[in-house]
């Protein structure tokens, strides 16, 4: 097992861009590691501030946040999302969490490189954090 | 007033149990992932009572396992590991209803496309996660409510707010579905901006004659109400049950609003023409730089004659037409819009529009020289490319200027010409080239019309771009974020009539699905409040951006009167940013409670299956059931 398969990512998905973006990788059999894990919402501005917190207190070594982004299809939710990742990013901070172990970022239903190109530096990130 | 949903708690008093499904996909799945190990793993989880494999799932014995196993076995939940929930998400609610089981005490573990087919060369590593995602599964579905559609009554009548092309097809395939119609019409006759071309590619009809085949059926319709010089000031209620209020400004003052009930709103408000900055490219600053509608204006009014192509009094002998003027603009290139930003976007109809223009002059004036600047040529409809052909044999010039370098006018003074066009052109590697030029028409783009009046009544979704925005133009096209409210043409981004009247189409087909039976059933996934934890601070209402979805209210509840959140399930579009503030987590989206999101974190997390807490959820089903919402606003 490499040590990039052995940390557990949590990928959030959005049920209209990113949940089939990852569809779409799979279709087309790219390869990346299986030490991640998507789950699939409605919307990423469901979670409170507490579920990332307590998902990196219960063990999980990253996050990646996969929004629609400005093409969210709910009026006002991105914006609120993405203050609440700069609400959790300053927690994270106050309780001495490598803020790179949480990403915002947007895919869409066909965004393949970018959904590998996040877990690639979500890996590097936590790896080389865990190594200084 | 809406009656306002229904939700207890009602013990069931059985016990949770589990079946688990993995299906082999043929051997999509099971030539990576262990289905058997990972049925076997799942069958140490407490709250699971069968666990097992199989070929395919989907087929019908692979059904015929789940709801055996339901009838003899007493499974009341499932869990099925396969492949998309995209694909048979339905097909297995299905089956658990013809078992007798609420369809929506099932969850899906998707470990084809997001496990076995990108896990190829790591068997075990992939068989380890399906073990973990399919436990997740479980730990959600153990904490599942049983859910019910929404059942909403239904006006079997519709209002189109826009009578241009789009609006008039919509209307006329709205009423010959036998719904009524309400064409709300801002100007003073229907027809658009179609009414304003002479002819239209790529069928060479004319302009007026659309117009006029469209409004003759509009008109002749009995179940259409055209109310021209309106516009829409109230949109109040929710999808089945809209109440609308239609605002006549040239009515009698006590007559000018007429309120309106719909089941559903189409939209076709259209689009403006961008109107180019002072100055770019010369336009404002010399009658020499005109654009591409203006210049279609004057083609029209102009006799072919000896004296040739004359605009605005003027003689037009070499004409340069400019691309992408108010289009795919670049930051720092272009000048911003009022927003600050740029268009970026592609308007689409553009070049084939100017293509078709050069080609009317080429036909009817064949002594004018023309000069075609562009980035790149996008005729991308059927037989569009042909105008291009066709111009290019017909003698027309091109010229690829780059991005970002646009085209430069300058007027001259008591020379041959008006002037000169300056262009560096990509084709000829990069030669700086000097076109004298008696008119430059810029082909100017679409931009969205200020419709900020109508979009702030139900607050509805805007892109990027400042159009209206689809939910998904492959999964959810022409509906909005607002369930009922639905977009037909050039309102929701640059598109020719032909695309328009097909988006209209599709948004009529959609309304009449919708208003087919006397009750709408809608996705039981909306915000749910417990009032047991509701402790009335009303931090939710301040995140919900969708006016009457939720409300606080004073309700009864053990004798005593205690205020708290109220959902309006018709207008609650589930995006659950309501329960991201909740602390005593009151209030919750159906079907995706946070309860279960923390629940599937603890499994994914967890080493052991085995170890994982046997849960009686609640000790019961929770039944979140709505009353049918009969009323109007």
């Amino acid at each position: 097992m490499s040590p990039e398969d052995d940390l557990k990512i949590l990928i959030i998905t959005t049920m209209i861009s990113s949940y089939p973006g990852a569809n779409t990788v799979g279709q087309a059999r790219l390869q990346y590691s299986p030490g991640t894990f998507i789950v699939r919402v409605p919307d990423p501005v469901m979670l409170p501030e507490e579920f990332y917190l307590d998902s990196f207190a219960k063990g999980i070594d990253g996050i990646i946040i996969m929004s629609s982004g400005s093409d969210c299809p709910y009026e006002g939710a991105y914006p609120r999302l993405s203050k609440r990742a700069g609400r959790v990013y300053a927690r994270m901070k106050e309780q001495g969490i490598d803020t790179s172990r949480l990403k915002l970022t947007t895919i869409c239903t066909v965004c393949k490189a970018a959904f590998l190109k996040e877990i690639r530096e979500m890996q590097q990130n936590i790896l080389k954090a865990k190594a200084a | 007033m809406t009656e306002t949903n229904t939700s207890a708690l009602e013990p069931s008093g059985d016990p949770v149990r589990v079946g688990v499904y993995v299906c082999h996909c043929g051997g999509n799945i099971s030539d990576v992932i262990d289905t058997k190990a990972v049925a076997a793993a799942l069958a140490a989880h407490p709250n699971v009572a069968v666990s097992n494999d199989y070929m395919f799932m989907c087929s019908d014995p692979g059904q015929a396992l789940i709801i055996d196993d339901i009838k003899a076995n007493h499974i009341n939940r499932v869990v099925v590991a396969a492949c998309s929930p995209t694909l048979h998400e339905i097909t297995f609610r299905k089956a658990l209803q013809r078992a007798g089981l609420n369809p929506y005490l099932f969850e899906y573990v998707n470990i084809r496309e997001q496990a076995s087919w990108v896990h190829k060369g790591d068997h075990e590593g992939a068989t380890r996660k399906a073990v973990r995602l399919v436990a997740a599964g479980v730990e959600k579905v153990v904490r599942q409510d049983e859910l019910f559609p929404i059942k909403v009554g239904v006006e079997p009548h519709v209002v189109v707010v826009g009578g241009g092309v789009a609006g008039m097809s919509a209307a006329v395939a709205l009423a010959g579905r036998g719904l009524g119609v309400t064409l709300v019409e801002k100007g003073v006759a229907l027809g658009g901006r179609v009414a304003d071309l002479d002819r239209v590619y790529p069928t060479e009809e004319r302009g007026a004659d659309l117009v006029q085949d469209l409004t003759r059926q509009v008109e002749g319709h009995s179940r259409i109400d055209v109310r021209l010089g309106s516009e829409v000031v109230g949109l109040d209620g929710h999808v089945g049950k809209f109440a609308v209020t239609v605002r006549t400004s040239s009515a009698a003052p006590d007559d000018q609003d007429h309120l309106v009930r719909a089941g559903a709103v189409v939209i076709a408000t259209g689009f403006d023409h961008y109107k180019p900055a002072q100055g770019e490219h010369g336009f404002g600053e010399s009658p020499a730089v005109v654009t591409l509608p203006d210049f279609q204006a004057a083609l029209r009014q102009c006799p072919a004659s000896r004296r040739g192509l004359q605009v605005n009094g003027r003689p037009a002998r070499s004409v340069a037409f400019i691309h992408c003027v108010g289009s795919r603009q670049i930051d720092g290139v272009h000048a911003p819009q009022a927003d600050g930003k740029v268009n970026d976007y592609c308007s689409r109809t553009c070049c084939t529009a100017t293509l078709h223009t050069i080609r009317q002059v080429q036909s009817r004036f064949p002594d004018v020289d023309v000069y075609d600047l562009h980035k790149d040529i996008r005729t991308y409809g059927r037989g569009h490319e042909a105008y291009y052909e066709d111009a290019s044999r017909a003698g027309a010039l091109f010229f690829r200027f780059p991005d970002e370098e646009p085209p430069t006018f300058a007027a001259s003074t008591g020379g041959e010409y008006a002037g000169t066009v300056t262009t560096r052109d990509i084709l000829t590697w990069g030669e700086e080239l000097e076109i004298p030029v008696d008119l430059v028409v810029l082909a100017t783009g679409m931009v969205p019309r200020d419709i900020a009046s109508l979009i702030d009544l139900r607050k509805l979704p805007v892109g990027a771009d400042r159009f209206l925005q689809e939910v998904h133009p492959k999964l959810r096209p022409v509906e909005t974020g607002v369930a009922g409210i639905l977009l037909a043409g050039a309102c929701q981004g640059p598109m020719d009539i032909n695309e328009a009247c097909t988006a209209a189409q599709t948004a009529a087909v959609k309304a009449a699905i919708l208003l087919a039976n006397p009750t709408i059933e809608l996705d039981p996934f909306v915000a749910v409040v417990d009032g047991e934890r509701c402790d009335g601070c009303g931090k939710c209402l301040a995140e919900c951006e969708y006016v009457g979805a939720l409300t606080m209210a004073d309700v009864e509840q053990a004798g005593a009167t205690v205020r708290h959140a109220v959902v309006n399930p018709a207008m609650c579009v589930g995006c659950g940013a309501c329960a991201a503030v909740c602390s005593p987590r009151a209030i919750n989206v159906a079907g995706w409670t946070l309860d279960q999101f923390d629940a599937m974190v603890d499994a994914i997390i967890a080493e052991d299956v085995g170890a994982l807490a046997h849960t009686e959820c609640r000790a019961g089903v929770r039944h979140i059931e709505f009353a049918v919402i009969s009323g109007g606003n």
